[in-house]
């Protein structure tokens, strides 16, 4: 059979298995507790290992500990969750350990709701945890492409010693899409010798490798936060990833949005096109590296009048968007928070709105 | 469809698609005259529920049961008083909308009291597109465990095959002989299976030897719209 209709959640543990990921720790909550149920039963079926932590802030842990000794590893939580994982994820990224975060994102600020988000943009952009560290972050806009991110998550992991963090959304977890898994994504694990804990018997060495997170000296330290940066600064040329839509045509307006809410933007989009108004997209995948040349380059289209930046949160990534147009367009937010996700309708509405201003 | 008449449980794997059936059974058998009740029983999942569609089922005349307003987006497990009132006295059809896998039916398990001495009809929702029911040892697993959750017997099957949106002709006929065989394997009678009202009109239906309920896709994400019933 080809495809198969999986749930969003489903299909990321089944992506992570493809992918040649083995351990999943993790500690349920709405709306992503089908990872959880579903690896649940497949891990022992592939060999892998399902582990229920006691809390988020152990299976952070955990993951440090499986990351450190050179396992492909991940998990997957929601907001709450994700927060309290915060520590774990400075520790990993400052210990330079591949880890895979998925975040399926709810309502907040606190225990908020359980419906689709997009409110942890600055969480897992800007950080969330302590120090300067990054996280590459990648959002999808639906099932299959989550998959794909997933597949292609453990990669750069390993190629940047660094997590990588998925940031979908509730109705990304719990919608269904027909799937499948492609076989170029799969990917072998990288040989971690270099300086894993994968013991000195199996590596054949005589030299002990140390993974660790504490530099008590302060040019050492700072010595290591520029090894990070070169890093992210790595990420920053060689990860960015976006999608244009409508971009060939004498647009007005160009809409910056990412995730689900994007799916809603583009049948805007189209419903607009047909009354003749050209409007523009740039859905940023990564959302670490941002796309910012590229939303430069599209505001500064001479038919251009407005950027909006659309979002499920209460104006965070517009500031990124702010930032990439550098003045040279007037930059708008529209989102809303509550777990309601706007039709088309109220969409153009919005664009309209800008417009006549 | 004519003999599902007084209390249709709907059951099946998550995803299964025992909302939409739900629903789409729940108008079909309205237009045909019949009085038509619908509970939502899924006290699991808090997304893509029947809840979404009460207030076009209730225009149509269907009377929705669902928890509380102002628990209708909590993921509690709410059964509310009243749908243990509708099985003891059942209208011509109470339709029966269960939560997803062994999990979601267990509640059935505690209205035993309410179904004791009523006659019921367990159908099981059967997509052999969705993991872990694209086999016929997986549904009938699927059936083991939904019965000893609920302590109750299914007694038919509902082949729902869909891609959603890529459903394709050769996909229907490939669900149906899917759906066939299981049902010859089970020994339970295959009640009907569903087809999208779009590609109705390019289906055989003479190739099946059971009734086909057109689905009117009612449960849909925010960028597409709900098919509108009359």
């Amino acid at each position: 059979m080809g495809k198969i209709l999986m749930k969003g959640n489903e299909a990321i543990g089944e992506a992570a298995i493809r992918a040649g990921c083995l351990n999943y720790f993790a500690y349920p909550i709405t709306p992503q507790s089908e990872v959880a149920e579903y690896l649940s039963r497949r891990m022992p079926e592939v060999g892998g290992v399902f582990l229920q932590g006691e809390s988020e802030i152990a299976v952070g842990y955990m993951l440090f500990g499986a990351a450190g000794c050179g396992a492909r590893v991940f998990t997957t939580s929601s907001s709450p969750g994700i927060s309290l994982m915060g520590e774990a994820l400075s520790y990993i990224s400052s210990a330079q350990c591949p880890a895979v975060f998925v975040n399926i994102v709810r309502g907040g600020p606190g225990l908020g709701g359980i419906l689709p988000s997009q409110a942890d943009y600055f969480q897992a952009t800007k950080g969330g945890g302590h120090g300067d560290y990054r996280l590459l972050v990648m959002a999808p806009d639906g099932v299959q492409e989550a998959v794909e991110m997933v597949m292609m998550a453990f990669p750069l992991a390993e190629k940047y010693r660094n997590p990588v963090m998925i940031l979908g959304d509730g109705l990304i977890g719990q919608m269904m899409e027909p799937v499948e898994f492609p076989d170029h994504l799969k990917s072998e694990p990288s040989n971690k010798d270099d300086w894993a804990t994968n013991g000195m018997d199996t590596r054949k060495s005589n030299e002990r490798n140390l993974v660790k997170s504490l530099f008590l000296n302060a040019e050492l330290l700072e010595e290591h936060n520029r090894v990070l940066k070169a890093k992210y600064d790595r990420m920053k040329k060689e990860e960015v990833r976006y999608e244009p839509y409508n971009i060939d045509t004498d647009y007005q307006v160009l809409i910056v949005s990412y995730g689900i809410i994007s799916r809603v933007c583009r049948t805007a989009i189209d419903n607009l096109k047909a009354e003749g108004f050209e409007v523009a997209m740039i859905r940023p995948k990564t959302l670490f590296p941002f796309p910012e040349k590229a939303i430069e380059e599209a505001a500064s289209k001479d038919s251009c009048k407005v950027v909006v930046s659309i979002e499920l949160s209460m104006g965070q990534m517009v500031e990124d968007v702010e930032r990439s147009v550098h003045g040279k367009r007037p930059v708008q937010w529209f989102g809303r928070s509550g777990g309601d996700i706007p039709t088309p309708e109220e969409i153009i509405d919005v664009i309209k709105s800008f417009v006549t201003l | 469809m004519e003999r599902l008449t007084g209390i249709v449980v709907i059951v099946g794997n998550y995803g299964s698609g025992k909302t939409e059936v739900s629903i789409n059974l729940a108008v079909n058998r309205k237009r045909a005259g019949i009085d038509v009740r619908v509970a939502d029983l899924d006290l699991v999942n808090p997304y893509f529920r029947t809840r979404e569609a009460r207030a076009r089922l209730s225009e149509l005349g269907i009377d929705v049961v669902v928890p509380p307003e102002k628990y209708l987006q909590a993921d509690l497990p709410i059964l509310s008083p009243v749908i243990a009132g509708m099985i003891r006295r059942p209208s011509q059809l109470t339709l029966i909308d269960a939560g997803g896998n062994d999990v979601g039916a267990t509640v059935l398990a505690t209205l035993a009291d309410s179904f004791r001495d009523k006659r019921v009809h367990m159908l099981q929702i059967v997509n052999p597109f969705r993991p872990f029911t694209d086999t016929i040892s997986g549904c009938l697993k699927m059936r083991d465990d939904i019965e000893k959750a609920s302590k109750m017997t299914v007694s038919g099957i509902v082949g729902n095959a869909n891609l959603i949106d890529e459903t394709s002709i050769e996909d229907i006929y490939k669900g149906y002989d899917f759906v066939k065989a299981l049902s010859d394997e089970s020994r339970l009678p295959l009640e009907f299976i569903t087809v999208a009202i779009e590609l109705l009109p390019e289906i055989d239906v003479e190739r099946f030897s059971c009734p086909v309920l057109p689905i009117e896709r009612q449960l849909v994400p925010p960028w597409k719209k709900a098919a509108k019933l009359n």
